[in-house]
């Protein structure tokens, strides 16, 4: 009889146990469809239009809207999007694309080699206003093969242009939608990605309903709201109050504090953003390698990286950041050696009572102007009088476009941040002789033939293999000249409730929340 | 009075005209090309030009500012260089926060400041004085940004009463509202203080006593009434700043008014909207002191605008 009250006892407890569970696992089936998502943030969106944008976090909110021809993850592979493959002509001048059939805008219009074409023609327009044009510069024309097949004509080979046209700059938009709205596109966007805009108050939130017509997997966030933060420590308040889901970028000293609660979990990659301090390679005290050189050697990179960004950056140990493919580690290193940096100075025949002027801008980077003192206070250690002016960001870009008869700069700092995970935008975007100043920002007025002659071979290459040993000799040129004094790659800092699992988050300041889950 | 307020709509003319003038010209000798920061630190010199032309800002100065002005007197103030949505628009989305914000935070001093002031005057170097003193000091010496991060983590993160930021309840205005008058209380009660020491010194003040009025009525309606004058003059020129120098409130508590609009079209040399926006608080600074000056004839009779 005992044993039998026992099994009854058992055979309750049990019981209680699977209605338990169950109940437990309803919430946890039911967090698979997350109703809503709120994300801080410190900016509104000027417009949505995507290649009117150059704002890596209004091209993230485009790529939720539009979505792209292929999606590079975070290791840089490309994943078939809107377009499923593509060819590459034998000489590289034609790129065979081909689109993803069956796929309809949110406003229910078909998505097809025209709509594509028209893109492609907005983008290409010289009229229109596109400030990212230059990333598709080499793109002559876009030509229709068939109902889903493009042609992409290049004007000369261009080995990374697949990860280029991963970039929502020239995603398709609805050609209904843009002769419906014509300039106000800008703020009503209609594209074919996973969420259409929903709302959008001005200065307070964009609101994205999921689109339910999405040709691709389903996302289980139903909507998700942006919400304009500007102050990173309300932001962080924010996110530990509960009020908002993801933080995005707190501030880097409040990093540690943020890793140490238990609610939080803090993403941190590496970036493909670079800050340097660059440093006149035609004009000045800077035109001698050895002072450049000195100069690497008179900076403790990774003491300003530790005391001074909270290690939310590592030190520069190649051109371009360790994300990009062309990247190499350098064999010989600039490690802080004041004594050998006094020693090159002498060599050089440095003339100490002359004083070295330093630029720097104010909020552009992460404690830039720090980094700027820091790096003059180095420099004072060695005997080298330096004076450090700050400007506000639109003075300073005007100041750093100067072409060399005008340009006044000495040592300044900037960051480069590619936009797609190959080194051709860092190396050539900043290195080669036509992007001096004011053709374009390499401000340290850099230029050598044979570093632009294995750079253009490099975009002609079409072999990985034989692609990467030319960026390795590129790489291996640049660092050896020194134009810049090599200080660090950027981490992107972004801190969301531990709740959330499964976030893609990008070495291209991205992130993707569609497919989490709440736990 | 009728012609009193139509000479002061009047006079608001070339008051408006003034200030876009200076703001104009005063813009445009600003470094920094606005063009290029729309177009990216990226962008080919072809592509900025581009910009600069669609922007109009490659014409002569004088013809920019004669395109302005035949716009602005058909009250159109063009398109934001940055949104291409018009200025007018951009503004409308905010001036009802920023509105908003200050009348709450306007009544907030106003309601705590003057008692505070009168309490400190009627018992002066008493405890209740130092205290109002102290509190003054404090609230006109405390950084705005800190008081606004305090309050945030105090009840948003800690007790979890109200939200941190943004807009939308009740709630959301209670925060930034507190911050912003902590300042202006301070202002008010001091200027309270002072000016209530001085009416109730006054020989009125002792005649309405030696006839047997209550205390109460001494205070109020006589010392007080003597003492509106400056106050009112203070609580209108801090509205006025209230409505343009919310900046930092506006920053910690993600609130989207005015403040912030002109702070990132500064930084973005976004010409429309700063001449926009700036024109627009110029016009109602301008009201606000006509609505002080209709109110002096109110507390005081004597005065007359005829």
């Amino acid at each position: 009889m005992k044993n039998i009250k026992l099994s009854i006892k058992h055979l309750v407890f049990v019981s209680v146990l699977v209605a338990a569970t169950s109940l437990c696992l309803t919430p946890m089936d039911a967090q698979a469809e997350i109703k809503e998502l709120t994300i801080g943030i410190g900016i509104d969106a000027d417009t949505l239009l995507p290649y009117d944008q150059t704002t890596t976090l209004m091209q993230n909110m485009a790529d939720l809207i539009y979505d792209s021809y292929f999606f590079q993850d975070p290791e840089g592979k490309l994943h078939p999007r809107l377009a499923t493959r593509y060819e590459v002509s034998d000489d590289g001048l034609i790129y065979t694309i081909h689109l993803r059939k069956g796929v309809k805008f949110s406003d229910g219009t078909d998505f097809n080699a025209d709509a594509a074409k028209q893109a492609w023609d907005n983008v290409l327009n010289p009229k229109a206003r596109v400030p990212l044009r230059f990333a598709v510069g080499m793109v002559k024309e876009c030509v229709k093969i068939d109902d889903y097949t493009i042609a992409l004509n290049l004007k000369f080979a261009f080995a990374p242009l697949a990860p280029t046209i991963s970039m929502s700059l020239v995603s398709a938009i609805s050609p209904a939608a843009l002769e419906k709205y014509g300039e106000k596109i800008r703020q009503n966007p209609v594209g074919a990605g996973p969420y259409i805009l929903k709302q959008w108050v001005k200065g307070d939130r964009i609101v994205m309903a999921r689109n339910e017509n999405y040709w691709g997997k389903k996302p289980t966030v139903a909507q998700i709201t942006w919400k304009i933060v500007p102050e990173a420590a309300t932001r962080e308040a924010m996110l530990r109050a509960g009020q908002i889901d993801i933080c995005y970028k707190p501030l880097p000293s409040n990093v540690a504090a943020l890793k140490a609660d238990p609610k939080i979990t803090v993403e941190m990659p590496l970036d493909t953003r670079t800050i340097f301090m660059g440093m006149n390679y035609q004009k000045g005290v800077t035109t001698n390698k050895k002072v450049r050189q000195a100069f690497n050697y008179a900076v403790d990179k990774k003491a300003i990286v530790d005391k001074i960004l909270f290690g939310t950056a590592e030190p520069m140990d190649g051109p371009v950041s360790p994300k990009v493919f062309g990247y190499f580690k350098m064999p010989h290193q600039y490690d802080y050696n004041p004594e050998k940096a006094k020693q090159l100075l002498n060599e050089a025949g440095f003339d100490f009572s002359k004083t070295v002027n330093m630029r720097t801008p104010q909020g552009r980077y992460l404690f830039d102007k720090q980094v700027s003192e820091a790096i003059q206070a180095y420099l004072q250690a060695i005997g080298v009088k330096a004076e450090l002016r700050t400007y506000d960001w639109p003075t300073y870009i005007a100041g750093l476009l100067k072409p060399l008869e005008e340009s006044e700069l000495e040592l300044f700092l900037l960051g480069w941040g590619p936009l797609i995970l190959d080194a051709d935008m860092g190396l050539y975007g900043q290195f080669t002789c036509e992007v001096n100043p004011p053709k374009g920002l390499g401000a340290a007025f850099y230029c050598n033939p044979e570093y632009d002659r294995i750079m253009k071979a490099s975009r002609e290459e079409q072999n990985p293999e034989k692609r990467l040993e030319l960026l390795k000799q590129a790489s291996e040129i640049v660092w050896d000249d020194a134009p810049w004094m090599w200080l660090h790659v950027e981490k992107f800092v972004i801190a969301y409730s531990s709740k959330i699992k499964g976030m893609v988050v990008t070495p291209t300041e991205k992130f993707y929340p569609q497919y989490i889950s709440m736990q | 009075m009728l012609n009193y307020l139509i000479k002061r709509l009047i006079s608001t003319i070339p008051v408006l005209l003034g200030i876009s003038l200076l703001l104009f010209f005063m813009l445009r000798m600003l470094p920094g090309d606005p063009a290029q920061v729309l177009a990216g630190q990226m962008a080919s010199p072809e592509d900025i030009e581009n910009i600069r032309h669609q922007l109009g800002l490659d014409r002569p100065i004088y013809e920019q500012y004669a395109t302005y002005l035949s716009r602005l007197v058909r009250f159109d103030l063009g398109l934001s260089a940055r949104t291409q949505n018009p200025v007018i628009d951009e503004i409308w989305a905010r001036l009802p926060n920023t509105l908003l914000l200050a009348v709450v935070a306007i009544m907030l001093a106003c309601l705590f400041g003057i008692p505070a002031g009168i309490i400190s005057a009627v018992r002066p170097y008493s405890w209740l004085d130092y205290l109002v003193t102290m509190s003054a000091l404090f609230g006109i010496s405390m950084p705005v940004f800190w008081l606004g991060l305090m309050l945030v983590v105090v009840f948003s993160v800690v007790l979890k009463w109200l939200p941190a930021g943004g807009t939308g309840s009740w709630q959301h205005v209670i925060l930034p509202s507190i911050t912003l008058a902590a300042l202006v209380i301070a202002f008010i009660a001091r200027m309270t203080r002072s000016t209530m020491l001085e009416t109730l010194s006054q020989d009125f003040t002792t005649t309405a006593r030696s006839k047997g009025l209550t205390e109460k009525i001494v205070i109020i309606k006589h010392a007080l009434r003597n003492a509106l004058i400056p106050i009112i003059t203070v609580v209108g020129l801090q509205f006025g700043l209230l409505l343009g120098g919310a900046v930092l409130t506006e920053t910690v508590f993600a609130w989207p008014g005015l403040g912030r609009l002109i702070v990132d079209s500064i930084l973005a040399r976004d010409y429309p909207v700063i001449q926009g926006a700036i024109l627009i608080f110029g016009l109602l600074y301008i009201f606000v002191n006509l609505v002080v000056d209709f109110i002096y004839a109110f507390v005081d009779p004597r005065i007359r605008y005829d």
